[in-house]
């Protein structure tokens, strides 16, 4: 838990100065808005940090949003299926995918960031061949309004991608902080090897962290298709792994392994978030996005180093 | 033992090629027809309309192939490669819809020494091309600009959102709507960017409809923005007091448009730049050199509530091809 308070401290420092700067920041209507959007990079968020913490990467992300939303707006819009069977065909093709990615790491021992690389190719490929690169759309969602409440409703004035992501970070949270399996996740993460001697399945460990990267996949990949509501098979998704990725790092994950953790991971992923939405917020203009985006990572970082480095000679 | 096995194993890969570039040339049709190529820019629904314009004009031309490439926004490299390939390839004309007219000029000339070049969507003024066949953009954000005028009479503010403020159309309706909106009372108070994604691009509408609630018009520069901005008002149910006003026809926009939510949408007639380029070529390859013409401008069309359903069965007629 020492590891993200550093992060947590910049991440409130950074909000109450943007609430000085523009008050509407803690309206009811910014608020929904970002917690909407922290939900939804939560969430698969947890999978790639989970990854990372096994010492893994997962690179495919962004390419599978595409598949996933392209997917399911061909079975809804162009096959009228039912909404429950498209998302659980929807689901169960991110749980392959993470398995086919999974298996080829653990069990024959090919580069992660090989495996993913190459996935992050294919399945944009794949997307944009299935769809013959035309825009998918959910239109007015005739016939499955109840599943887009899911990505645009709220429950008691709280955005539902939001709740999901609190509910999935509680499970992911006893699972890698309570439970012997994240215990095997984190030995594996720091010694794979000396984890294997030891008695741990970890072909098995590690095929499970993709399982997971690839079920949270799935779930954002749905809400982020009806967030958009349409999905451009060759630009939808684009780069989000990174997002995924830096969420982790900045909560305290290391790209090394074996370290990390669930809060900081959904910190960090808030981070991103609040960081875009300070800049429209505070009249910076966008094209100084990144710019921004990059700045306050780095400051947080530095600032984690420093309070890490303080607790280290004061002990 | 290893030694007897390795050149085995070589007879056995180079056989495996032999037969690998024996089945490849099987696979491609050749034949002594010429070919003309598109080549447009990223994959999005507006360069699809083109091939489906390049399909029609390949059906009424059987004597001739007709490729159709897409290249990846902003990577102009990739689209040198393409034409390079082509060239080697033997093609017989080219249209291209350059990312980067301003520097791609010396590839242009370079490329218009070998085959016939049209340039379409965004033209290169002084290059060597054949043709220049697209919409007037700057005419563009003038028709756009009458929509804004139409959607605040008494004046008002104004907020652009488009995925790449430099990129060459964006900069041409920009200054198109500057121009019509000139004294007119209405100002344009700035532009959010998303970098052609658009969860960013959902997201800076929630955000400037916080932060800057006096705009009464959102303007969506790309044909994405549109559905970015009518789903973000939508849900912010702040659809009475915000007017809305975009580019091209997504089908998102056109729905928007039919029930009156969107005020109107100006559209290019991307079909016609595929058709038209193609037999344009076609005529001039087949030893016509005379009539071709400097350039065709293919007006863009204001779409509102009262042509838009004539507009969305045309529209389907084309997809269904």
């Amino acid at each position: 838990m020492k590891k993200e308070r550093g992060i947590f401290i910049i991440f409130v420092v950074l909000c109450v100065l943007v609430s000085i700067g523009n008050p509407n920041f803690l309206g009811a209507a910014n608020l929904k808005n970002t917690t909407r959007l922290i939900g939804i990079f939560g969430i698969f968020s947890i999978g790639s940090g989970i990854v990372i913490i096994g010492r893994g990467i997962d690179l495919a992300v962004g390419s599978v949003f595409s598949l996933v939303g392209v997917i399911l707006s061909m079975l809804l819009v162009t096959h009228h299926v039912a909404w429950p069977l498209a998302i659980l065909a929807v689901i169960a093709l991110s749980l392959l995918i993470g398995w086919f990615q999974g298996t080829l790491i653990a069990k024959y021992k090919i580069q992660a960031f090989i495996v993913t690389l190459c996935g992050l190719l294919f399945y944009r490929g794949i997307a944009r061949f299935i769809s013959n690169d035309v825009t998918m759309g959910f239109g007015d969602g005739e016939g499955f309004a109840g599943v887009q409440y899911l990505a645009a409703g709220n429950l008691l004035g709280v955005p539902v991608p939001f709740l999901l992501m609190i509910l999935i970070a509680v499970i992911a949270g006893i699972f890698l902080h309570r439970s012997v399996y994240g215990r095997y996740i984190f030995a594996i993460g720091r010694n794979e090897e000396a984890a294997f001697f030891s008695g741990i399945n970890t072909n098995r460990m590690v095929l499970l962290t993709y399982v997971i990267s690839g079920l949270l996949t799935g779930i954002s990949g749905i809400l982020l298709a009806f967030y958009t509501n349409a999905i451009a098979p060759s630009s939808h998704g684009n780069f989000y792994e990174l997002y995924g990725i830096a969420a982790a790092v900045l909560g305290g994950c290391s790209l090394k392994g074996g370290e990390g953790s669930i809060a900081g991971i959904i910190i960090g992923a808030a981070m991103l978030q609040v960081i875009q939405n300070l800049v429209n917020l505070l009249g910076i203009p966008s094209s100084l996005n990144f710019a921004v985006m990059g700045i306050v990572i780095l400051i947080g970082v530095l600032a984690d180093k420093f309070f890490m480095g303080r607790q280290t000679t004061t002990k | 033992m290893p030694l007897t096995h390795i050149p085995n194993y070589h007879m056995k890969l180079s056989a495996k090629i032999i037969l690998l570039a024996a089945l490849l040339n099987f696979g491609c049709k050749r034949n002594d027809k010429p070919t003309i190529a598109f080549i447009a820019g990223a994959a999005t629904d507006f360069w699809t309309l083109a091939e489906k314009g390049t399909n029609q004009a390949a059906k009424e031309l059987p004597g001739y192939n007709v490729i159709f490439k897409y290249t990846t926004d902003g990577a102009t490299e990739e689209q040198k490669r393409v034409v390079d390939d082509l060239l080697v390839n033997g093609v017989s004309g080219i249209a291209i819809a350059p990312l980067d007219p301003i520097n791609q000029k010396p590839f242009i000339d370079a490329t218009a020494e070998q085959v016939p070049v049209v340039i379409t969507d965004s033209d290169i003024p002084g290059s060597k091309r054949l043709c220049y066949l697209g919409t007037s953009n700057i005419q563009a954000g003038k028709a756009a600009g009458q929509l804004i005028k139409t959607a605040l009479p008494k004046g008002g503010k104004v907020m652009l959102f488009v995925g790449k403020a430099d990129a060459q159309n964006a900069k041409e309706r920009i200054t198109g709507l500057e121009e019509e909106l000139k004294d007119s009372g209405i100002t344009i108070v700035g532009i959010k960017t998303d970098n052609i994604d658009r969860v960013r691009a959902k997201a800076n509408v929630n955000d400037v409809l916080v932060s800057n609630p006096e705009v009464g018009c959102f303007v969506g520069l790309w044909s994405y923005n549109g559905p970015a901005i009518l789903n973000a008002v939508k849900e912010s149910g702040k659809l009475a007091s915000v007017k809305i006003v975009c580019f091209d026809e997504e089908q998102e926009t056109l729905q928007g448009v039919q029930k009156g939510e969107i005020v109107g949408t100006v559209v290019q007639q991307p079909y016609e730049f595929g058709y038209q380029s193609v037999k344009l070529l076609a005529k001039y390859i087949s030893g016509d050199k005379k009539s071709a013409p400097g350039e065709v401008i293919i007006p863009a069309t204001i779409i509102n509530h009262d042509n838009v359903e004539g507009f969305i069965a045309k529209m389907k007629a084309i997809r269904a091809k």
